[in-house]
């Protein structure tokens, strides 16, 4: 049994989960995890793995680690709607990653003057329970946002 | 008694089977015993795992086969199958 820190991917203040005016995350039905509502501009890799799934529009991405670990960053709410509008992509889908690789660059400006918003929730969907929580402000790869026991 | 069943289907939901859609998708195949599996093209994931459904990248129009074994399969294919076609999954 082990436990694995899992590294804010952004800067920004952290909410609860269940505070994310977004039934699919607020519910929980994702998986467990934390919010962070963003100040800065790049999304990292909270931890290092295997990075799943990089979607084209750079709104999510999922990283795989061993033991069933899984990690899902979705930047913003809805923001699959955008198509790409607002976030540029800077890795490929199927690399191996490390803790705090940066893996897209947001534009918050553009994403708010679209209409959405930037919650990010921070997700495990796969194996482990959260056990230690941050809250208020964290900073990307520096500080740990949630710690999962396997 | 355990029956495998299996049918294609083309997927309806609009920006394809991203997060939203994944995770209601998800939350049902997991109330069901019987193992399930999304296929499309020649990958495969395991259909109760959001990051392994996610990885399969699929659109909408795409056509994935869903295959599920178990004693409840023939009652997962038909509810599941209506959420992929039928764009809330």
């Amino acid at each position: 049994m082990g436990h694995i820190h899992i590294l804010a991917p952004l800067d920004g203040t952290v909410l609860p989960l269940e505070d994310v005016p977004d039934e699919v995350f607020a519910q929980k039905m994702v998986g467990d995890g934390l919010a962070i509502d963003p100040g800065g501009q790049v999304a990292l890799a909270p931890l290092s793995g295997h990075l799943v799934r990089l979607f084209r529009s750079g709104h999510a991405f999922g990283i795989g680690a061993p033991g069933g670990v899984e990690l899902l960053v979705h930047l913003g709410l809805d923001t699959v709607e955008l198509e790409g509008t607002g976030f540029e992509r800077l890795a490929v889908e199927g690399q191996m990653v490390q803790a705090g690789t940066p893996i897209v660059r947001f534009d918050r400006a553009i994403i708010a003057a679209a209409g959405k918003s930037l919650l990010t929730p921070v997700v495990s969907s796969g194996s482990g329970t959260i056990v230690q929580r941050a809250s208020g402000v964290v900073r990307a790869g520096r500080d740990t946002l949630f710690t999962l026991k396997l | 008694m355990d029956t495998t069943v299996e049918r294609t289907v083309t997927l309806g939901s609009t920006s394809g089977l991203h997060a939203r859609p994944a995770a209601l998708f998800v939350q049902q195949a997991r109330t069901y015993q019987s193992q399930i599996t999304l296929r499309k093209g020649e990958r495969a994931a395991d259909g109760k795992s959001i990051l392994s459904v996610l990885a399969l990248g699929a659109q909408k129009g795409d056509q994935v086969t869903l295959q599920i074994n178990g004693s409840d399969a023939a009652t997962a294919l038909d509810t599941l199958a209506h959420l992929l076609e039928g764009g809330q999954a």
